[in-house]
């Protein structure tokens, strides 16, 4: 059990270190001095301490969004995969379950979008519903097809199967997966070729045109909402797709996870410095691709069995 | 040894291709007659002959294909010496026609020799590229843009075959190893392989592949758009030795997939080949230029040899197979002087020469146009007559008679709407339009000539008796 | 690890379908060619046939390496255009590309009872097929069907590797001596195009 809230905690901790270290490895890349890892920490500070402004035509909405856009994430935070053999975790939720609550949480930062009534909360969240709206039917066969590996549809136990007998002969139907998978990832937390987190052009910018009006408070919350949807997916990414290190005691275990994490974070880091945002109007296409890796994997474990 | 011999010339005419002397172009039809000569030899040795370990082996059946395309290539070398004087062509493209023709015949040759697969695949691929090459020496958009489409096409055709010999490789290697890829060995141990099902698909694979590469069914006007697009003796270059390449390799695989499944062979060529002269002879029917409507016969002749030797008239298959394959690449190259006065025009082609040359020409040429539709004396006719025997024979030990019966029915109507068509335009080209002079060379005239020499050979009792002992 | 690199091999081609740029065509050419080498090696290394190590060799430095480079220096001489915009729609295809993978999974089913070893990897072949002929197919551009030719070449590989367990020695090197004259004619064809211009 100490296992398990210590894991939640270092999770919440871990958040916005792996958003710095994002932002620090492209900057480093572009020659820029890098940003410290402990930067997410100082804005979080930085908004406390800042005056909330709530525009006045908005209506209580904009006052308990920020609370429900983030709550959900941290329930799920609760169902995530063990990161160490032996240790507590909750077997019963499901993938559906999981991807409901993340779900929630995007429904109520789109209803903060409309909320404040500015043109560019509304686009933001049209835009938003738009893309969540083709992440859904990859990500569902995503992980149904993991589960079928697994032989699990609870999610905890899914991670556990994976890592104790690892599907050897499924090698390429998870392959598929993972690669559906990681564009899913993307595009959820709206990174580089879905979304840029770093720009306010007005074409271009989805999640950051739903929060424009935000501020203070409600703005730290929304921030770490942020942070704590990617270390979701990121662990995981890390739990199911890269089932290894778990036999090891709690320490070892979890100094290999963290290290799970940085990696996804790198890969991310990699791809932003390498591509170009896409139009909003190809982001179906880059969904599709994941939609077709998706199903791929399904038939592949279906019919060849591979 | 004999092997270097057979090479030999097209290799010469590959290196002399970098001279830039003109005596080296005068002096080639002289070294590709020397290929003769080593042919001549083979038909004398003891067969099968190893021309290279078990690679190579020189049969009866190869032996013949051999000489045939070995007097086609003679021919094309002295048609090529005027080929600048019919067509626009700039000197550097000329040499490289010649570079890439030996490379062809190169490959055909090897081709044709192969008792592995692997070897018959390698050199009709590299016949296919330099084909590719050979049609763009015409510096037209048109000529372009079909070497591309040669390109992918022959090469999706290729692919297919290639297809098709892993999976007849992968079916038999359980019980023969390495040697799942030699012929002869397949031949023997056919009806031991231990997954027909799986030999059968790789088969109709390959064959489907082959029969793209000789423009049936779902290709009929790929080939012939590449052939108008390009000179006229790459033309007469496919229909002489290219498909006889093919079809070598389509009579070995069909022996061996004959004793796998002998029925699935026969209706799958039969209904593919009918179906691919139903479309001809209507495409045929509308052809207004000399090169679509040869290559569209061309293409008529391929399906049926295909279909007299899976009916078992491997006589009447082997003697259409000569027959076509000296007629049709003389009237391709005579449609340089055909064509001289424009493109679609058949009325007054026969009509307009002088002098012994010019007379002797449209005589040939004539009688070519008349042998193609198997007016009496020609081998095709005999050879029609042969095969659809044999379909007949084939069909009375089953219980399909009728059937088959109605299908002869129905190719007879077909070829009739072929004779037709040839006969009406042979009218046409002899009694109508202007008398416009044309000019004949006399190397044309003598390849000509060789291929008429090589027809009446054809029909001599010792080469009768020689083709029925094949089979 | 072949299970994994013959996923790699299909995703890369798929990956390529998708693609409109020349330069990334090539780059997932490039990764496809360099898994079919490396699964020949680990195949080979399996099998301890030093023939199969050879041709995994071969693979990887000439169609890892040396044919996407040279086709790059030739698109960059010739100037040809490095937009190849797919002419199927990615909506279709996204359609497409999973139907065509079910027909042939499907198709290959009967046919991988019979080989030996991995009934998969026949399946996965005949499949990476039909997918370099729909990269032929769906580019209007010159360059994208040279690729897709080279991938059906690869596709024939994979079937030749896993299916028969290597082909001959001969066979092999034949294919790869005639794989070099098609970017020979090629190269050729590429520079009548541009003299005519």
């Amino acid at each position: 059990m100490i296992g398990y809230v210590s894991t939640i905690v270092l999770l919440l901790l871990l958040a916005p270190i792996l958003l710095s270290f994002i932002k620090a490895v492209k900057m480093w890349l572009l020659y820029k001095r890098p940003v410290s890892l402990l930067q997410g920490f100082r804005d979080f500070g930085k908004l406390l301490r800042k005056e909330t402004v709530v525009s006045e035509e908005a209506s209580a909405m904009t006052r308990i969004a920020p609370f429900l856009v983030l709550s959900p994430l941290l329930v799920a935070l609760f169902y995530l995969p063990p990161i160490a053999k032996g240790a507590y975790y909750v077997s019963f939720v499901d993938a559906f379950t999981l991807t409901g609550l993340l779900a929630l949480s995007t429904f109520f930062l789109m209803l903060l979008g409309l909320d404040s009534a500015s043109s560019f909360g509304g686009m933001g969240s049209s835009r938003e519903a738009f893309i969540s709206a083709l992440v859904e039917p990859a990500m569902i066969l995503t992980i149904f097809s993991v589960s079928m590996m697994a032989g699990d549809l609870g999610i905890g136990q899914a991670g556990v199967n994976l890592a104790e007998h690892f599907p050897r002969e499924h090698t390429a139907s998870f392959l598929f997966a993972a690669i559906s998978f990681f564009i899913l990832l993307i595009a959820e937390n709206g990174r580089i070729p879905v979304d840029n987190p770093e720009t306010h052009l007005e074409l271009t910018m989805v999640h950051e045109a739903m929060i424009l009006d935000i501020t203070g408070v409600y703005l730290a919350l929304i921030e770490t909402a942020a942070s704590v949807k990617f270390v979701i997916f990121a662990s995981l990414f890390a739990s199911l797709f890269l089932p290894f290190g778990m036999e090891e005691a709690w320490l070892p275990a979890a100094m290999i996870f963290v290290g799970k994490l940085f990696a996804v974070a790198l890969a991310v880091a990699l791809i932003e410095v390498n591509t170009a945002k896409l139009r909003l109007f190809k982001v179906p296409n880059l969904l599709g691709i994941a939609i077709v890796f998706a199903f791929l994997s399904l038939i592949t474990y279906y019919v060849l069995g591979a | 040894m004999m092997l270097f011999f057979l090479l030999l010339p097209p290799l010469l005419m590959f290196v002399a291709s970098f001279s830039r002397s003109p005596w080296a172009r005068k002096l080639l039809p002289v070294s590709s007659f020397a290929v003769l000569i080593p042919v001549a030899l083979l038909f004398r040795l003891p067969k099968p002959y190893e021309l290279w370990g078990r690679y190579l082996v020189a049969d009866d059946l190869n032996t013949y294909i051999l000489l045939l395309s070995s007097i086609v290539g003679i021919g094309v070398t002295l048609a090529l010496l005027t080929l600048d004087r019919h067509v626009k062509i700039s000197t550097k493209a000329l040499y490289r026609f010649y570079r890439f023709f030996g490379l062809f015949w190169v490959g055909l040759s090897l081709s044709i020799l192969a008792n592995h697969m692997g070897i018959y695949w390698i050199g009709l691929e590299m016949a296919t590229l330099s084909t590719v090459y050979m049609i763009k020496t015409n510096r037209s958009a048109a000529a372009h843009k079909e070497a591309w489409n040669y390109m992918i096409v022959g090469a999706i055709a290729i692919s297919l075959i290639l297809f098709g010999i892993i999976l007849i490789y992968a079916a038999s290697k359980p019980i023969l190893g390495e040697q799942a890829m030699l012929f002869d060995a397949l031949l023997i141990k056919a009806r031991e392989i231990p997954s027909p099902f799986l030999f059968e698909m790789g088969f109709a694979i390959a064959a489907l592949g082959m029969f793209v590469k000789m423009g049936f069914f779902p290709m009929n006007l790929w080939l012939a758009h590449i052939e108008r697009a390009s000179f006229y003796p790459v033309a007469a270059l496919f229909s002489g030795i290219l498909e006889s390449g093919v079809m070598a390799g389509f009579f070995r695989f069909s022996r061996i997939a004959e004793r796998v499944n002998y029925d699935h062979l026969f209706f799958f060529v039969f209904a593919y080949t009918l179906l691919t002269i139903f479309i001809v002879s209507f495409l045929i029917f509308r052809a207004k230029d000399f090169m679509r409507l040869f290559s569209l016969s061309g293409i008529e002749h391929m399906a049926l040899i295909a279909l007299f030797w899976v009916s078992g008239g491997s006589f009447a298959a082997l003697l259409h197979f000569g027959a076509h394959a000296f007629l049709k690449p003389a009237l391709f190259l005579s449609t340089g002087v055909l064509e001289s006065t424009g493109r679609y025009h058949f009325a007054g082609a026969l009509r307009g020469y002088a002098g012994l040359r010019g007379k002797l020409f449209w005589f040939l040429v004539g009688l070519f146009m008349l042998a193609i539709v198997s007016i009496p004396p020609s081998p095709m006719f005999f050879s029609e007559l042969y095969g659809f025997a044999a379909m007949i024979d084939d069909a009375k030990s089953s219980h399909h008679l009728l059937a088959m019966l109605g299908a002869i029915a129905l190719l007879l109507a077909l070829l009739s709407v072929i004779f037709y068509r040839f006969v009406a335009i042979y009218q046409s080209m002899k009694y109508e339009g202007e008398a416009e002079p044309k000019k004949v060379y006399s190397s044309e005239v003598l390849a000509l000539t060789i291929f008429a020499v090589g027809l009446v050979a054809l029909l001599l009792p010792s080469s009768t008796a020689f083709l029925k002992g094949i089979g | 690890m072949v299970d994994f690199l013959i996923g790699l091999f299909l995703a890369t081609l798929i990956t390529a379908l998708f693609t409109s740029r020349l330069y990334r065509l090539l780059f997932w050419y490039s990764l496809n060619s360099l898994t079919l080498g490396l699964l020949a090696l680990v195949i080979g290394a399996r099998l301890d046939d030093r023939a199969m190590l050879m041709t995994g060799g071969v693979t990887i430095a000439l169609k890892a390496l040396a044919i996407p480079y040279v086709l790059k220096v030739l698109s960059r001489r010739f100037g040809l255009s490095r937009q190849t915009p797919p002419g199927i729609k990615t909506q279709y295809a996204i359609m497409l590309v999973p139907a065509i993978l079910v027909f042939t999974f499907y198709l290959a089913e009967p046919i991988s009872h019979m080989v030996q070893g991995n009934a998969n990897y026949v399946a996965i072949s005949i499949s990476s097929l039909f997918l370099s002929l729909l990269l032929m197919i769906e580019h209007r551009n010159v360059a994208p069907k040279i690729v897709g030719f080279l991938s059906m070449e690869n596709a024939l590989f994979l079937l030749g590797t896993t299916a028969t367990r290597g082909m001959p020695m001969l066979v092999e090197l034949g294919i790869f001596f005639d794989l070099l004259m098609a970017i020979v004619v090629i190269n050729l064809l590429l520079y009548r195009e541009e003299a005519e211009l």
